[in-house]
């Protein structure tokens, strides 16, 4: 029962993650490849200032701040950059904020990692073992989604979705393409820094480690096999994805095997991506009103 | 003043290796106006097909390995545009790069599944490299210079003096109006996979005799050869060479300098600088 | 919407489904969270290796009152958060009381916490980070903290006569950890660190790092490495001509690291947690090594997953099949015990101490260091 409760606060912190990107890549167009950046930034500072014995509602407003405050900085001068380029260099930052993590160990305690982060206590209410862990996850997630969907349902989000299908149109319309883009990436960066907080309190001991581009590759798996621009499509993807990656725990292979199955699995990753790409590229579910191959 | 040169050489080096990959990303973003995330593992493949051949049941000596070596390295590349890119012509960018970066992900841990993580090598005997004004050279690092830059003519040669060049860079330009004036862009961009299979196979097989084999030795380079191919122009031949040369001496200087903790985050550095203060003038192309 | 139900079910289903309990409980099962994959897989393979050999062992002989022993493996995948994961997996569904930690000192660090909430002993075999068994009272090490071993770097290097040394070292806990100690030491001895260079281990060029560390020729470099980034190192000084003296520490000592670069490390020396080889608990070991696989080749730190395995059965049979009993035996059955790796007695913080060597490559063959 543990293991589940386990995979459950996993999969909703990766839900959180997967939303805060969908709101980028799938609803505004952005193809943010650096997104672990922001979970490692918020996850860092909570942890840092929750062992400054900071309560943890603090800790958490200054986390996400923080998130918001370099995902603000990236996109000024990134964002004025398209497509593929914008990519790259949000990868590179990714790459970058890890290596901080990884050498200023004065601060960070570089590869050392932090230990001892302690679990938080939200309006006196200290959410220790694993169930309330999951509550806490849980509460979370669903203010993340109702945000994103009021967020999206807006005009606001109507004005991401047209710059995705057609950015000068939107131009045309005199909107400010540029400024509006912004807002999603700081947004997103928030909520990445929600989930990244949530994961260092949950685990309590982090490192750079766990910030690798690994990380931004299964979330953005997670968005796209689930169905990007849809609102419960990184809720079954987080789901589909971690199950059936957790699942091969259980099949009792012999040991000797494993050596194959980790780099099978991880071929299943890639090979999975392509089909995707191929057959389905909207993902399990679809957008609505959109058509299967509409371009950009 | 030894050590400065060394580390002169030294960027010298890494980045003629940049340059070949660089050259391979560039030609395909040109032709098909994509960034190929697989490159990478093009070129992990190339140095791991020449082992395969190397090794039992084989035990072919290297230069008559050479030739099968890179053409199952085109083989791969042929294989990866007619399964994977060619369904997705007319696919939207998010859609292609996705699809790289999962063929990227299959293939590194194919080659993981065959082979293990662990480091191999060709099995030469290592030698002391000959000592020139007090810096050392391995003819292994002769090698690779010699190579990138023959490979660079040719390839500059092959696109400005060649019928088949030529037709390359017309469906570089514009797909659509390369057609209209009947030239074959079907051919054309086999050719394209051809050359830069060819390039990453050569680069590969170069990284590895200099250094090691490892599933993940492409896609350590790769990002470097991004940086390189933006800093010298999408498309642009020499371009890709200068910038790979530029972020090899960058790297390796600037390790004397700062920690070498941050090896890696120079060539990022200097590719988010330079994009930042001047896109436009850099890329030589723009969208 | 209704599509998402049903398959978020259906998983749900699958994994109520498996039913864990399933297999009775006529073995002793101990979990192990190795690195069968990922970046440190190379040294996962070993320890599994020697385990089983123990295991096997124990297991002909009867096992422990008759019920024999089983080792439920779990991957680790060398990152911390699959660590955590996989510890979870022993502790919620094989419902194991005692486990072996993962290699690393920060993946076993992200592990601990979930072995010491679940009141699950867990025991590192290799684990060096000097806090590492600071998560709680069920946290054991069987290997000597890096304390150790720093003072003993640094006391080779004065007893050398090297006062003036550069240091590289692997960018992650064990390398900047070993640092740490070393540097402290080495001042203390009045020795000056003139450069400090981390590095990532796993590349394929360390020209430049090599270059500024033998910057103005020292008589010496120390050099915190890794098999796979010391074989690539070792082979670009040789090929560069560079002429100074390496000193390592002992996650380079391995039969690996010769076969890798070959020539190109002969000489180098280098420290590690000392044994005798001449007891008799070795030669029982190196013999039993031998018939069941059919070299001399023991893996780095495989004698102490071997003692780890041995300590363990010998706890399961003082203190019963419960993490309690086996927790407190622990201390009782390691005190004195002389397993291959020597003493194993534990202290107040559940480490080992140990005496350190120095070994070297010699002739292709790594043997102990002689003036």
């Amino acid at each position: 029962m543990d293991l589940f409760l386990h995979l459950c606060v996993m999969i909703i912190i990766y839900i959180i993650f997967a939303m805060s990107l969908n709101l980028e890549v799938g609803y505004t167009g952005l193809f943010n490849f650096g997104h672990v950046a922001f979970f490692g930034i918020s996850a860092y500072t909570s942890a840092l200032l929750s062992l400054q014995q900071v309560p943890f509602e603090l800790s958490l407003l200054i986390a996400l701040a923080m998130a918001g405050l370099w995902g603000f900085l990236l996109s000024i001068p990134s964002l004025r950059l398209r497509g593929d380029y914008f990519g790259i260099v949000t990868l590179g930052f990714g790459e970058i904020i890890r290596m901080v993590f990884q050498n200023e160990v004065w601060f960070t305690k570089g590869p050392m990692g932090l230990p001892g982060i302690p679990k938080p206590i939200l309006f006196s209410y200290r959410f220790a073992t694993l169930s309330q862990y999951l509550l806490l996850t849980l509460g979370f997630a669903a203010l993340t989604f109702l945000i994103l969907r009021i967020i999206l349902r807006s005009p606001f989000g109507r004005v991401l979705r047209a710059i995705r299908e057609d950015e000068v149109a939107a131009e045309a319309l005199g909107k400010n393409v540029f400024f509006f883009r912004i807002k999603s990436f700081v947004i997103g960066s928030l909520f990445a820094g929600l989930a990244g907080t949530l994961w260092g309190h949950y685990t309590t001991f982090i490192s750079p480690g766990d910030f690798t581009l690994l990380e931004t590759i299964l979330v953005l798996l997670i968005v796209v096999l689930g169905g990007k621009g849809t609102e419960w499509g990184p809720v079954l993807g987080a789901f589909v994805l971690i199950f059936f990656q957790e699942s091969l725990r259980f099949l009792r292979l012999p040991a000797e095997w494993t050596r194959y199955l980790a780099p099978l699995q991880q071929m299943i990753f890639g090979g999975l991506l392509i089909v995707l790409m191929i057959f389905r590229p909207e993902g399990l579910l679809k957008e609505k009103g959109r058509g299967s191959n509409a371009g950009n | 003043m030894d050590f400065l040169f060394q580390s002169i050489l030294n960027g010298i080096l890494a980045g003629c290796i940049y340059a070949l990959f660089a050259m391979g990303l560039t030609l395909i973003y040109g032709v098909l106006n994509f960034v190929n995330f697989a490159h990478g593992e093009l070129i992990m493949w190339g140095a791991y097909f020449l082992y395969f051949l190397m090794g039992k049941p084989f035990g072919f000596p290297l230069p008559i390995a050479l030739i099968p070596a890179l053409l199952l390295t085109i083989l791969l590349g042929i294989g990866m545009d007619r399964f994977v890119f060619k369904p997705l012509r007319t696919a939207n960018r998010l859609t292609l790069l996705i699809a790289a970066l999962g063929l990227s992900f299959l293939l590194r841990n194919g080659a993981q599944f065959l082979w293990g993580a662990e480091l191999r090598t060709y099995g030469f005997e290592i030698k002391r490299g000959l000592r020139i004004l007090g810096i050392s050279i391995t003819l292994n690092q002769v090698a690779i210079i010699l190579t990138s830059i023959v490979c660079i003519v040719f390839v500059y040669l092959l696109f400005h003096r060649t019928r088949l060049g030529k037709s390359m860079r017309a469906v570089s330009d514009n797909l659509e109006l390369a057609r209209v004036m009947g030239i074959d862009s079907k051919h054309a961009i086999q050719f394209a996979w051809v050359i830069a299979s060819v390039l990453a196979g050569v680069g590969g097989i170069l990284l590895a005799l200099d250094t090691n084999l490892q599933p993940g030795m492409g896609l350590i380079n790769l990002v470097k050869a991004f940086a390189a191919t933006l800093l010298g122009g999408v498309g642009n031949i020499w371009g890709a060479l200068l910038g790979g040369i530029v972020i090899g001496l960058a790297e390796n200087l600037g390790v004397l300098v700062i920690s070498p903790g941050y090896k890696d985050a120079i060539a990022f550095g200097i590719m988010v600088l330079m994009l930042l203060i001047r896109p436009s003038a850099l890329l030589g192309r723009q969208e | 919407m209704k599509r998402i139900v049903h398959l978020i079910l259906i998983s749900l289903g699958i994994l109520i489904f498996i039913n864990p309990s399933a297999s009775a409980q006529d073995t002793y099962k101990i979990g192990a969270a190795f690195a069968l994959s990922g970046a440190i897989a190379v040294y996962g393979e070993g320890f599994k290796k020697a385990v089983d050999l123990a295991v096997e062992e124990i297991n002909t002989a009867g096992g422990i009152k008759g019920k024999k022993i089983e080792i439920v493996y779990e991957d680790n995948k060398s990152t911390p958060k699959d660590c955590v994961t996989a510890v979870r997996k022993l502790v919620a569904v094989d419902k194991v009381p005692i486990l072996f930690g993962p290699a690393g000192s920060s993946n076993f660090m992200a592990a601990a916490p979930v072995a010491q909430e679940s009141k699950v002993v867990m025991l590192s075999a290799q684990g060096a980070a000097p806090a590492l068994t600071k998560a709680g009272e069920y946290i054991f090490r069987v290997f000597p903290s890096d304390v150790l071993q720093g003072k003993g770097i640094s006391d080779l290097c004065v007893s050398l006569k090297y006062m003036e040394v550069p240091i590289m070292y692997v960018n992650n806990d064990w390398g900047l950890g070993l640092k740490n100690v070393f540097v402290e030491n080495f001042k203390k001895a009045g020795g000056k660190v003139t450069d400090e260079i981390p590095y990532d281990d796993g590349k394929t060029d360390y020209r430049t790092e090599l270059i500024r560390a033998t910057k103005g020729n020292p008589k010496a470099v120390v050099n915190l490495t890794y098999i796979t980034s010391g074989a690539v190192m070792f082979k670009q000084t040789y090929e560069m001509g560079i002429k100074t003296q390496w000193i390592c520490g002992s996650a380079a000592k391995a039969p690996k690291l010769v076969e890798l670069a070959g020539k190109a490390v002969e000489g180098i020396i280098g420290t590690y947690p000392v044994f005798s080889q001449e007891t008799k608990e070795y030669n029982a070991f190196r013999a039993a090594w031998k018939k069941k696989y059919g070299d001399d080749k023991v893996p780095i730190f495989g004698e102490y997953n071997y003692d780890m395995v041995y300590i363990t059965a010998k706890a399961i049979e003082k203190g019963g099949y419960t993490s309690g009993g086996i927790q407190k035996a622990l201390f009782e059955v390691a005190k004195g015990y002389r397993g291959v790796t020597g003493d194993k007695t534990f202290d107040q913080d559940r480490g080992v101490g140990s005496e350190y060597g120095v070994w070297t490559v010699k002739d292709g063959l790594i043997v102990d260091y002689k003036k």
